[in-house]
């Protein structure tokens, strides 16, 4: 299968900052996977991310997203491959107040000058797959936490993007919106086949994912496949971060 | 850590931020000192009002200015204020008490006024020094601007004690807002969740239907003698007006437009492109906090932009009718014969070259008329009752003016004017051409219309072949003209009826030349018949010029407040909402899209006042001119130039405060880590 990402020896320096905040990082993402990536925190999951989706540039590196590569984009080609191909989700929601929940879960599709008519169907079909049927006409301010990640997240997805992108989706949440949340973002990898990288340092959330990567100072330190149930994969996971906490503490006895 | 360092750190890191208010405050306190420095300078304010008109005026404008400066500086300040609650919140929850707080915002406006006021002692002294040079030079006063000190301490002394009532009106404003803000709305006052605003059908039907109504009735006053206007009374009719104007904008504000724009947003096919789906709700939800300042912008623009016109209107308007009420540079009435040969020599002695200068004697002949008297045109009985003219003794005898046509012609090509005297039709001996004082109300004309002419015993009957707004002698010394055939004329002189000669004195010599003026006028006694177009247009220059300078350094002074209140707005709005363009960017919007998007969204709330403004003064200055003017001119077009003018004067300030406001708001987003790919 031919990946829908590909990341080869991304390198990230911020001007001041003491070291690299991604250092050579190089790994691929299939088609239709949802991969969690997980680390502490300043390991440099958002920076990741935002290379990955067109927000920042990479100090060095290549990065090939349905075979374009980004470096090539300018900033208008940058919208435009956003537009058309990439959706968000981000920790703090960012809703727009003054919109209704249907109108923030439009905007996407209006970018596209898609016809009214069809916007609404897929609203509609979207927002009760996702349980927020009842909160269409309402305004961002008059929803709970959960709903507005819920709402975030399908306006992410109605554009069918190649990849969603979500940084600690789960961030802000309670447990039970949490779970709520990780449900719809794998049913909808099942069902419709969206490929999704999620940023998280959770281990409950990461195990919704079907492969996770562990991060530390600005490299992948470990990789995780998932092959049993969820549960099994919760467990291999909160394993392998402890081994790796412990790694990181053992070293500093000796200082 | 104490309030003061803090303080001084706090204006060290922000610098750009301050810099803003700095300069706005220097910027008013600039403008209040130069007038302040204006209206003590006694040596120009002497010289350019002769009756205390002026300082009058400059008591009532500094009243209005010192408004200007509490509401410019709270204005400024709340917004800075607003912007730093987070800030100020943190202090607090790091157990700062409240009135440390207030010490601290205490101690930062008296460091900014401090500074401001230093600015604004220099460079009004620098206006203070344009305006006497431009004044003078303007007046023609016999003034030497050096003799006037640059820096005027009385005025300096006066602004500071006037900017230290300012900074104790801002610390109480302060702290009760402070005060009256608990610990969580410090920390996240921005974004409050508001209430769902209600769209009425009602108020939205009333708003348009009333401004629709005021603007119809004041267009009614077009129909002339029949209008609603003058059946009903001038001030019952222009109260009406008013009031629907001004309960219609803000009904039309607050109510109609966002009714109209949800309609838009319930109609998807129109609603579902890029920039709508951002703009109109983004406009509706701004309107519910901003309409108060809309409305107050949108009826002062409207105030300030009538106020100029109409202004500009009564100030060109006795300008442009010199040309008819006082065709000939210089004309008198001859009473004894030797005033000619003395005139003259009069002349030759103030005129460089005489040979330039063109003397023609005129006889106007009274005729009286023998039609009814509703037949007879107004002009024939005009200033015969009227009890100005009785009081002044200007009382004249009913009649027609008879000049013939060839001294006529002869007038108007020494007036220069060779067009209009080509345009003096051949006359047969039963004709006459009628001069008109103004067009008659209704739109008729006398044209067509028999006069018999009271000649010695005959009756003559002549005929009006056309009328004429071209007069070629003043209204001081014939109205009710009728340009006769030179047969007829010499019929008419010769029937031995009252006769005045006149003297009209043209010519490049004797233009603009007051000392020939004044030594006729001596020679003359002060004939009220002596008419020196030149004199008259300095005269009115004169005592109009320092009025419109004061009014018009109001109005300038409102646009620039106007403006900076619609840049403050608008670079809140955006950048409070700077996430928002952030999260616009990231799902795909260009920042070209990005850029338009927040053009239009500032175009709106500059465009609502402006055009309110606009329509306002257009149909103001419509009343104003057809009601409480004279009509020398007729109806030309041309005499709306001064409106013109002004609006187009607003609308270039307007237009530049967009274009900076949105450059500053663009900045605001772009610059920002989150959508700057550098
Ligand atoms: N805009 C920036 N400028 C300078 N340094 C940054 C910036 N963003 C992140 N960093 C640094 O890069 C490193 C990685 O940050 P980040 O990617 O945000 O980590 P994470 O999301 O895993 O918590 C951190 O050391 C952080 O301080
Ligand atoms: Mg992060």
């Amino acid at each position: 299968m031919k990946p829908v990402l590909e990341a080869r020896q991304l390198s990230k320096r911020y001007p001041g900052g003491p070291g690299p905040a991604l250092d050579s990082v190089t790994f691929s993402v299939d088609r239709g996977e949802f991969v969690g990536i997980m680390g502490a925190s300043g390991s440099g999951k958002t920076t990741l991310l935002n290379v990955l989706s067109t927000i920042d540039r990479p100090t060095s590196g290549k990065i090939l997203i349905s075979g374009t590569d980004l470096g090539t984009l300018n900033d208008s080609d940058g919208a435009g491959f956003r537009k058309d191909r990439l959706g968000f989700i981000f920790q703090e929601y960012f809703l727009l107040d003054s919109l209704t929940i249907r109108e923030n879960i439009s905007v996407p599709l209006a970018l596209k000058k898609i016809p009214a008519r069809k916007i609404s169907a897929a609203v509609q079909r979207l927002a009760e797959r996702f349980g927020i049927a009842g909160q269409l006409d309402k305004y961002p301010a008059e929803l709970s936490g959960g709903q507005r990640q819920r709402a975030s997240a399908a306006r992410a997805i109605i554009k069918r993007p190649d990849i969603l992108f979500a940084d600690e989706p789960t961030g802000a949440l309670d447990s039970a919106s949490s779970t709520g949340l990780l449900n719809v973002l794998s049913e909808a990898n099942r069902e419709l086949q969206t490929t999704i990288l999620m940023v998280t340092h959770d281990a409950y959330a990461a195990s919704f994912a079907d492969r996770i990567l562990i991060f530390r100072d600005g490299h992948i330190v470990s990789e995780l496949f998932r092959t049993g149930d969820r549960q099994d994969f919760y467990r291999d996971i909160a394993s392998e971060t402890a081994r790796l906490d412990g790694l990181r503490t053992q070293p500093r006895q000796h200082v | 850590m104490n309030t003061l360092t803090i303080s001084l750190k706090n204006i060290r890191k922000n610098l750009s931020f301050y810099a803003l208010y700095l300069f706005s405050a220097a910027f008013v306190i600039t403008v209040f000192f130069a007038f302040l420095s204006f209206s003590m300078d006694d040596i120009i304010v002497e010289k350019i009002s002769s009756d205390g008109r002026v300082e009058s005026m400059c008591r009532t404008v500094s009243i209005f200015l010192m408004a200007f400066v509490i509401f410019y500086m709270t204005y400024s300040n709340r917004f800075f204020l607003r912007r730093r609650t987070e800030e100020l919140g943190i202090y607090a929850l790091l157990g700062y008490r409240r009135t440390s707080i207030l010490a601290l915002l205490c101690c930062e406006n008296v460091f900014l006024c401090t500074g401001a006021l230093l600015l604004g002692l220099f460079f009004g002294s620098c206006l203070h020094r344009g305006i006497v040079l431009a004044v003078t030079a303007l007046l023609d006063l016999n003034v030497d601007p050096s003799g006037i000190p640059f820096f005027c301490p009385r005025a300096a002394a006066y602004t500071a004690g006037f900017l230290l009532v300012v900074i104790l009106l801002l610390s109480a404003s302060n702290a009760s807002v402070l005060l009256r803000t608990s610990l969580i709305g410090l920390v996240r006052c921005r974004k409050k969740a508001e209430k769902k605003m209600k769209f009425h059908r009602l108020p939205a039907v009333a708003g348009l239907a009333m401004t629709g109504a005021g603007y119809l009735l004041a267009l009614d006053i077009l129909r002339g003698e029949d209008s609603i206007w003058i059946t009903s009374g001038f001030y019952l009719t222009g109260m009406i007006t008013l009031s629907l104007v001004v309960c219609g904008t803000v009904l039309f504000i607050s109510a109609f437009l966002p009714f109209l724009l949800n309609r838009e947003r319930k109609d998807e096919d129109r609603f579902y492109t890029p920039s709508r789906i951002i703009l109109i709700p983004g406009f509706i939800y701004r309107i519910r906090s901003g309409a108060r300042t809309l409305i107050m912008l949108s009826l002062l623009s409207a105030a300030a932009l009538t106020v100029s016109s109409v202004m500009a209107l009564s100030l060109y308007y006795p300008v442009a009718a010199l040309s008819r009420i006082t065709p000939s540079e210089i004309e008198f009435r001859v009473t004894e014969e030797d005033e000619i040969s003395e005139a003259r020599s009069l002349v030759m002695q103030y005129t460089s070259d005489p040979g330039e200068t063109s003397f023609l004697e005129t006889d106007i002949y009274t005729v009286s008329s023998g039609s009814p008297g509703e037949y007879l045109p107004a002009e024939y009985s005009l200033g015969t009752t009227d009890a100005a003219s009785k009081s002044s003794g200007n009382l004249r005898d009913p009649g027609f003016k008879c000049i013939s046509v060839s001294s006529h012609r002869a007038l108007l090509k020494a007036q220069g004017r060779e067009k209009a005297a080509e345009q003096v039709p051949a006359l047969k001996d039963n004709e006459c051409i009628l001069i008109k004082y103004e067009p008659n109300r209704d739109g008729s004309s006398e044209a067509g219309r028999t006069y018999s002419l009271q000649v010695g015993s005959e009756e003559i009957a002549v005929t009006v072949k056309e009328t004429s707004m071209e007069n070629s002698v003043s209204f001081a010394n014939s109205v009710g003209t009728l340009i006769v055939s030179d047969d007829l004329f010499r019929e008419i002189d010769n029937s031995a009826l009252p006769c005045r000669r006149i003297l009209s004195v043209n010519g490049n010599g004797v233009r603009d030349n007051e000392q020939l003026y004044s030594a006729l006028n001596h020679f003359l006694e002060g004939s009220p018949y002596l008419q020196g177009h030149s004199h008259r247009q300095r005269e009115l220059l004169s005592v109009n010029s320092s009025t419109f300078l004061l009014i018009g350094f109001l109005v300038v002074l409102f646009f620039i407040a106007s403006g900076s209140i619609l840049y403050f707005n608008n670079l809140t709005a955006v950048s409070d909402n700077k996430n928002d363009y952030r999260i616009l960017w990231k799902m795909g919007y260009s920042r070209k899209r990005i850029r338009r998007i927040i053009r239009r969204q500032v175009l709106v709330f500059f465009a609502i006042p402006f055009l309110f403004g606009l329509l306002d003064c257009i149909f103001a200055s419509l009343v104003y001119k057809n009601a409480l003017m004279q009509n020398l001119l007729g109806n030309s077009l041309l005499l709306y130039l001064p409106v013109l003018l002004a609006v187009l004067m607003t609308g270039v300030i307007y237009l530049i405060y967009w274009l900076i406001t949105v450059h500053a708001c663009c900045r605001a987003v772009f610059t920002d880590s989150g959508t700057g790919r550098t």
